[in-house]
């Protein structure tokens, strides 16, 4: 089932791949036999394809994963979508010690190790290369100070 | 034989420059490091390491000596978790499992880890001679490839894949064509025609391949990480005071040799890296050793065949790639694309004209593997001491350094949201049992292969039977033909033995 839904998806993505390159990309004049809609018309063609296969037999039953495992996940996708928001306002190194406290208390450390480990990997992270490496990262909140 | 000789000597003076000298040691040393960590294999340290070298602005050759040794470093690393924990880094490790961690438990880790550590020098040792003396022949060949060879070339590249990798033929080629499909958004170099991009100004130029990269190999291995996290404590053998003999090399020596005669070839393979090696090498050792029943129970034939071969795969999957510019793995597809990025094609005029690159890394991988051995047998204790890192701390740290690579590279926020969504999409593909691997090489491929077949079709003015007009790629189609029916083949004689 799991399998189906998935290939159902990439159909659907495919077949509209498939679709624009039959109608929508044209060059204004034409420099070589195939131009540029003929190799996205193959990727497509193969590409559904391959799905409608998948939707015939497929051999993934299920996802194998619980509702907790699931919800831990996403728990982690937002913390990381969280992290790319934060990451430039509040700087790398304020918000990469906001988490790694937070993601290691999730993963079971105690809050003051978590928050220990945090301050070392934002702060040692932050000079190590951003003055060692000259890699480029953003100050954010201790703009002034850094 | 010339050419070897003056191309090597040019090499190794590129590799023994104090500078590239360091870095060969920094990302052997690195990179055994990343494998010996369980869970995380080459393909993932390189990953997330690729961004932090390209933005460190190194010159190309150094960049891919660092890498490189990174690469090969895991795949030496990857045996200590294997063997202590029984947990493998990547596919690749997998077989190393089965009869090193027997021999741990046995309480002879010390005779297990250095005795794999030799098998893996021979194995890496054996793969660069063979990739000097056929490096530059291979590639003086590959000059006379026209457009339409190419196109054979690539169309075998992906049979293979679709045939060895994976458990569904089906599956990896749609993760190929998936790749593909993901390198033809952007701008068509040819005709200025904007493609899938959808008024995204961001995107006009193609999809970052550092994002991808970090994406599937990064992000999706954290999560996959925080999946896998077990509640109990994964707890290490401990390392005791045992070491390989030189009975247990002679012993040996045969089934370390054969193993990476195996892995080489199959190294070679475009798609085909350490894990297909490892198993297939193995899978003969068990044929046709004698005494093999106990093999699975600690037999030190069954650790220094995969051994020997998934490091002898790392250096034959780079053949290919220094000489016709197509990947032979999964990780090697990434260096290729750290290839693209300096600017620097990769195929067969790069012993011409960039001997510095293609040279300095062969150099730099004969010396990264002697310090490889030096650094693993009398460091394998600090190493073992790594296993006890909780994964709470562990795993943070990846994310940390995929964000930075991202952000010091792009600089742009929303390739972080980007490749957070990247993770989840290549989390959901592995659940389904896809291969990540055939989906960066189609994405390190497409523009290559479309390219060609424009080329081919432009110079015969439209007519397709351009496509089987030489030689060359008359036989890499019965090639690609060949390497798709063997295996069906060899499936239905095994079923039919077992039912007779």
């Amino acid at each position: 089932m799991a399998d189906r839904v998935f290939a159902g998806a990439i159909l659907v993505i495919a077949l509209l791949y498939t679709y624009i390159a039959f109608t929508v990309i044209k060059a204004p004049f034409q420099y070589d036999p195939l131009g540029p809609e003929s190799w996205p018309k193959l990727l497509g063609i193969v590409a559904s394809l391959c799905a409608i296969y998948l939707i015939v037999r497929p051999d993934v039953e299920r996802l194998k994963a619980d509702l907790g495992t699931l919800g831990r996940l996403a728990v982690v996708v937002v913390m990381l979508l969280a992290y790319g928001r934060l990451f430039e306002p509040l700087g790398f190194l304020v918000s990469t010690w906001v988490f790694c406290t937070a993601f290691g208390i999730m993963l079971g450390a105690t809050p003051l190790k978590a928050f220990a480990f945090g301050a070392v990997t934002g702060t040692v992270g932050y000079f190590a290369c951003t003055r060692l490496l000259e890699l480029n990262l953003p100050a954010g909140l201790l703009n002034h100070i850094l | 034989m010339d050419a070897v000789i003056t191309g090597l000597s040019a090499g190794f003076a590129v590799a023994f420059q104090p500078f590239n000298l360091s870095l060969v040691l920094i990302g052997c040393f690195a990179g055994t490091l990343i494998g010996a960590l369980p869970g995380i294999g080459p393909i993932n340290g390189v990953a997330i390491l690729l961004p932090i070298a390209y933005g460190l602005g190194l010159p190309p050759e150094s960049a891919l000596i660092l890498l490189a040794g990174i690469y090969y470093g895991a795949e030496y690393g990857g045996r200590i978790s294997s063997i202590l924990l029984n947990v493998p880094g990547d596919a690749g490790a997998v077989m190393t499992t089965l009869d090193g961690n027997p021999l741990a438990k046995r309480g002879e880790a010390g005779r297990a880890l250095s005795l794999s550590a030799v098998a893996s020098f021979f194995g890496g040792t054996f793969a660069v001679v063979l990739m000097s003396l056929s490096g530059p022949a291979l590639a003086s060949y590959a000059v006379t490839f026209s457009p339409s060879d190419y196109v054979a070339l690539m169309v075998f590249a992906f049979a293979s894949l679709a045939s060895l990798v994976g458990s569904n033929s089906v599956k990896t080629l749609l993760a190929a064509v998936m790749g593909l499909m993901l390198a033809s958004i952007g701008i068509d170099a040819n005709t200025g025609v904007a493609r899938y991009t959808f008024g995204i100004p961001d995107i006009l130029a193609g999809i970052d391949f550092l994002v991808v990269v970090i994406g599937l190999f990064g992000m999706a291995e954290l999560i996959h990480l925080v999946e896998q996290q077990v509640t109990g404590k994964l707890k290490p053998l401990a390392l005791d005071k045992s070491f390989v003999s030189m009975k247990d090399l002679a012993f040996t020596k045969w089934t370390i040799l054969r193993g990476s005669v195996i892995g080489f070839f199959i190294g070679i393979l475009p798609g085909t890296g350490a894990s297909v090696a490892s198993a297939v090498a193995y899978g003969t050792e068990k044929r046709v050793a004698p005494n093999s029943e106990n093999f699975g129970k600690g037999d030190i034939r069954g650790l220094a065949a995969p051994e020997s071969a998934n490091n002898a795969a790392a250096g034959g999957a780079m053949v290919p790639m220094l000489t016709l510019g197509i990947p032979g793995s999964g990780t090697t597809a990434i260096l290729l694309g750290a290839l693209l990025l300096f600017n620097v094609t990769p195929g067969p005029l790069m012993f011409e004209q960039r001997p510095e690159i293609a040279w300095g890394l062969i150099a730099s991988m004969y010396i990264g593997n002697v310090a490889l051995l030096v650094i693993n047998l009398p460091l394998v204790g600090l190493f073992a001491r790594l296993l006890t890192i909780p994964q709470q701390y562990l795993t943070p740290l990846i994310a940390v350094l995929a964000f930075i690579g991202v952000y010091s590279v792009v600089s742009n926020p929303h390739d972080l949201y980007m490749i957070t969504l990247l993770g989840v999409f290549g989390w959901i593909l592995r659940k389904l049992d896809f291969s990540l691997a055939p989906v960066i090489l189609g994405f390190v491929l497409g523009g290559l292969f479309e390219d060609n077949l424009r080329r081919a079709l432009s110079i015969s003015g439209g007519d397709w039977s351009i496509l089987v007009h030489s030689g060359n790629a008359i036989m890499l189609y019965v090639l690609a033909v060949v390497v798709v029916v063997v295996p069906i083949w060899l499936g239905r004689r095994k079923k039919k033995a077992a039912e007779a």
